[in-house]
């Protein structure tokens, strides 16, 4: 049995459940009713733990048992929930979680760091269980097989089982077919022979046809053990009559057996005879002694009760009225958590759902131009409905990919109290827009960069409890993350009501540093805009969190590469709003169209700067050069008709379209501009993956395919080409 | 579903479906019915596709009814279904008919 | 024709290896992520053998057995609950509900074979 696929199921599936006792455990501190949350990180431990089993990872079993224990406890009321104990669980939260994780790399045992990791927090969880740390193994329970024979009584010389069954009247109406376990029962062995008994049938009229009538006696041979055979009919026990007598068993055990029967002795009797369990000899033996245990009445009471190894039936019940009493005490509320009903989806289906969608869209465009080409009206009006709807149905595949933004913040509740701790500051995490959706794609990419702004802004943002006061605001600063849509895009926010950058610290730190020139004019967002410069940090003390100039330049980096801009909003003295603008999926684009020949490319909207015609001097002079001139500013460019080797020649009058990538800028020129719009991108087959300049396709209007440039790399290949070119010194004397 | 055909003192008697406990409550009047008025009852149970303890049950009791009544009750052409929960239960020798075993 | 087993469980690879090794013995499965999915999931079609899970969002393994002894064409269907050892009054309250037979979590995969072996073979 191959559980690969299923293991990574439940890694992933532990690895939400972790977070949800996660927020549960940060939430239930501040609820006045506890018993939802409770409840729903009782669930999420008990899943984890209950499939853990089926993988046979039982240091995930064992460990997670102690903590459901507690959590059972706290359930049923019996044990508060307060601050000690929720660290408490947290802990053991990050313990599973490191045990899970250990688990998805495959082990199926724990590292003794693991182990001792472990036995520290359940010695901790023993103490809310009144448990005492095992100092004596608990007594084996005693060998029932060892009992000494009872005296009197010989043994029956069958060397095989006998099963006598009498099922209780509602079986069958409870699904527990008695048919059903005799063909269970044959594969653990040979029925060598079965008497049905139907003495038990009513006449017609009494007789219900859903109550189960039948009794079985069976002689059975085989290897399996007592347990095993007893197994057989685990489920049919309530009101069953079940007696299993070993092979050479006792005489007495089945005249007993015989006695507690519903039918005639003698009839009986002959019934094991014919089955073949006693002989005719055995059988007068057992009634014999029957007889005269009848007179001596006295002599058959002495004889040692029969161990519950033979009678199985009746006093089992027992357990279950014990349970029914326990259970109006464990009686609860069983409040069900709210989770939200979700399908999951192999987000590689879904892109090939996209890919397909796409691929519908081409071919509804060329039958539209088969229908504006055959002039048929009524063909072009069902095109049109249709292409309306390939374009629902293509943005409502796009939606399926959203989620919530809200588990990426929710992460940062223990993010900001742990760091908040840490640095002996007080401060609250607020967020709101959490129902807010984007790109799954981008919702994993943005934790990242989130985490380093969160950091940042607790860390320099935040003042230390004292100052904050010294400044007349609430000792306890608030963090905020928010999120929401604007115009095609999501919006997401990091804001605190901190000290707020000081400008003119930026400024001198960077003058300081070069990174910008003494007299240059910024303005007031520009200066902002330095703290994510490379090698950047205006922090006075550098502590282990952020602070070490590492980290806001890869944090733009980050955004930048999901299409993202990021803006800062600073008051001095009142705090900062990090504000990072994302496009609200990576499968869409707003493009730039331009042709060259024959072809059509698009150039991502963002990246375009400007576009202005290639003047005629330019033009000359850009056979031997390959920059032009911009307003003064020099301009290196790349002709694409070369870069992609497109037949034929250019026009007579050619365009520039100016795309910027962080702070380098370049032209490239093309034939024809198009205008905007906006597509879904296609990823290249494998075959391109490795072209330079190409980033993806999409499919026009027309039918025709559009490859989308690379700006990244078309700028980085200008720059290239540029420094092998200045590398001469008379090519500095451009001016 | 069962259907009941006269054949001069007898009935043939033919129940096609399922001989299970959701089957039971309304196979039993029906297949009690022709034990009224008939002697000889023939079972004709070639397409019972599936049958349980619910179903062997009835099939027990009507031959009691009809042995009971006086007349005869005979099970043929049994099904697979049918033939395997005879086996199973030792149930061949009760009802007394030749089961035909195929090759 | 194999048998149907339905397997409910909010567990998605606690369904998927239960999964796994019914359809390796040969079964035919369907599976509901809880009571309320299990129901519309079944939607009449025939199922020899219902394992339920006690503890489930949107609508709990009890009330789903309830609600399915109810169904004219599953009222016979046996159930194997999957309890826990702390949850020994939630056995009982299952077994009142019509769910006779049951397995305790956590279980090994061969676990709940033999207990579907003892109610349905394939």
């Amino acid at each position: 049995m191959n559980l690969d696929q299923a293991l990574k199921t439940y890694i992933e599936e532990s690895r939400e459940l972790l977070q949800e006792i996660e927020d549960g455990l940060l939430r239930v501190e501040q609820e006045a009713d506890t018993a939802d949350t409770v409840n729903a990180i009782f669930r999420a431990a008990h899943t984890i733990k209950g499939s853990a089993g089926l993988f046979g990872l039982d240091y995930l079993v064992a460990f997670t048992h102690g903590v459901e224990s507690v959590l059972d406890r706290v359930r049923d009321g019996s044990l508060g929930i307060d601050a000690e104990l929720v660290a408490l669980m947290l802990e053991c939260r990050d313990h599973i979680s490191a045990l899970v994780e250990h688990a998805a790399e495959g082990a199926m045992t724990a590292t003794p760091e693991l182990d001792a990791g472990g036995q520290t927090l359940t010695t901790r969880l023993n103490v809310y269980l009144g448990k005492q740390p095992p100092a004596t193994t608990p007594a084996a329970p005693e060998a029932v097989e060892a009992r000494v024979e009872a005296s009197g009584g010989g043994r029956v010389g069958c060397d095989c089982w006998h099963i006598s069954l009498r099922f209780g009247r509602e079986s069958l109406r409870n699904g527990m077919d008695p048919l059903s376990f005799l063909r269970y029962l044959a594969t653990l062995g040979d029925i060598v022979s079965i008497e049905t008994l139907t003495d038990a049938l009513p006449a017609a009229a009494d007789m219900d046809p859903e109550q189960c009538y039948l009794g079985y006696e069976i002689k059975f041979r085989s290897d399996a053990d007592k347990a095993t055979i007893e197994g057989v009919f685990e489920f049919a026990l309530e009101d069953s009559q079940i007696h299993i007598l070993p092979p050479r068993g006792r005489v007495a055990d089945y005249l007993d057996m015989i006695k507690a029967l519903p039918e005639d002795d003698l009839r009986l009797g002959e019934i094991l005879c014919r089955v073949g369990s006693l002989t005719e000899h055995e059988l007068q033996e057992a009634l014999g002694a029957q007889a005269a245990g009848a007179q001596a009445e006295q002599g058959e009471a002495t004889e040692p009760a029969p161990i519950g190894d033979i009678l199985v039936g009746a006093g089992m019940v027992q357990p279950e009225l014990v349970d029914a009493a326990l259970d109006k005490q464990k009686q609860t509320r069983e409040h069900r958590a709210q989770e939200s009903r979700v399908v999951r989806v192999d987000a590689d289906k879904l892109d090939r759902l996209i890919n397909l969608v796409g691929e519908l869209v081409i071919a509804g465009a060329s039958t539209n131009l088969i229908a504006q080409r055959a002039g048929m009206a009524d063909l072009l009006e069902a095109t049109s409905t249709l292409s309306r709807l390939v374009e629902e149905v293509r943005d409502s595949a796009l939606t399926l990919r959203m989620v919530q933004i809200g588990a990426t913040f929710s992460r940062f509740q223990r993010v900001v109290r742990d760091v908040s701790r840490e640095l002996g500051k007080e401060i609250q995490l607020v967020i709101t827009g959490a129902e807010t959706e984007l790109d799954k794609t981008v919702v994993e990419k943005i934790g990242d960069p989130l985490m380093h702004l969160v950091r940042n802004s607790m860390d320099h943002g935040i003042e230390a409890p004292d100052a904050r006061v010294a400044r007349g605001k609430p000792a306890q600063g608030t963090l905020r993350l928010n999120a929401y849509h604007d115009s095609g895009s999501i919006v997401i926010e990091v804001g605190d009501d901190g000290g707020g950058l000081n400008r003119q610290r930026i400024l001198d730190k960077a003058i300081e540093r070069g990174i910008v020139q003494a007299g240059q004019n910024l303005s007031d967002q520009e200066i902002c805009q330095l703290i994510f410069e490379p090698g950047f940090s205006t922090a006075a003390a550098v502590t282990n969190l952020s602070g070490r100039g590492v980290g806001m330049d890869v944090v733009r980096k980050n955004i930048e590469a999901l299409r993202g801009t990021i803006e800062i909003d600073s008051v001095e003295g009142q705090g900062t709003t990090i504000r990072i603008r994302l496009p609200l999926t990576l499968a869409i684009i707003d493009g730039f169209l331009v042709g060259i020949g024959g072809s059509s490319f698009v150039i991502p909207l963002e990246a375009v700067a400007e576009c202005v015609e290639l003047s005629e001097a330019d033009r000359a002079a850009s056979r031997d050069r390959h920059y032009l001139n911009l307003r003064g500013e020099v301009l290196p460019f790349l002709r694409l008709r070369e870069v992609f080797d497109v037949d034929g020649l250019p026009p007579r009058r050619e365009n520039v379209v100016v795309v910027q990538y962080g702070k380098q800028r370049a032209g490239l020129v093309v034939d024809e501009l198009m205008g905007e719009f906006q597509t879904v991108i296609k990823p290249l087959g494998r075959l391109f993956g490795h072209i330079r300049g190409i980033g993806g396709s999409t499919i026009l209007g027309s039918g025709e395919v559009a490859l989308i440039l690379d700006v990244p790399s078309l700028v980085q290949r200008t720059s290239e080409r540029e420094g092998r070119a200045l590398a001469p010194p008379h090519a500095l004397s451009v001016q | 579903m069962v259907n009941v055909e006269r054949k001069g003192d007898g009935c043939a008697v033919r129940i096609e479906g399922e001989m299970t406990i959701y089957t039971a409550a309304d196979l039993k009047p029906a297949l009690l019915a022709p034990l009224a008025d008939c002697r000889e009852l023939e079972l004709d149970l070639a397409q019972v596709a599936e049958i349980d303890t619910a179903g062997l049950q009835l099939l027990a009791l009507a031959k009691l009814e009809a042995a009971r009544a006086g007349g005869d009750l005979r099970l043929i052409n049994h099904s697979d279904a049918v033939r395997d929960v005879l086996d199973l239960c030792g149930m061949v020798g009760f009802f007394g008919d030749p089961v035909v075993i195929p090759s | 024709m194999a048998k149907t087993i339905l397997i409910v469980d909010d567990s998605a690879s606690l369904r998927q290896v239960v999964s796994i090794a019914l359809k390796g013995a040969g079964y035919d499965v369907i599976e509901g992520c809880d009571g309320k999915d299990a129901l519309a999931k079944l939607n009449g079609q025939k199922v020899h053998l219902i394992i339920s899970d006690v503890n489930m969002p949107n609508m709990d393994g009890i009330t789903f057995v309830k609600e399915v002894k109810q169904l004219p064409a599953y009222k016979f269907t046996p159930i194997i609950m999957l309890t826990t050892e702390s949850q020994e009054a939630k056995k009982a309250e299952g077994q009142a509900a019509g769910a006779k037979a049951w397995v305790v979590k956590p279980f090994q995969p061969q676990q709940m074979l033999t207990a579907v072996s003892k109610l349905i073979l394939p």
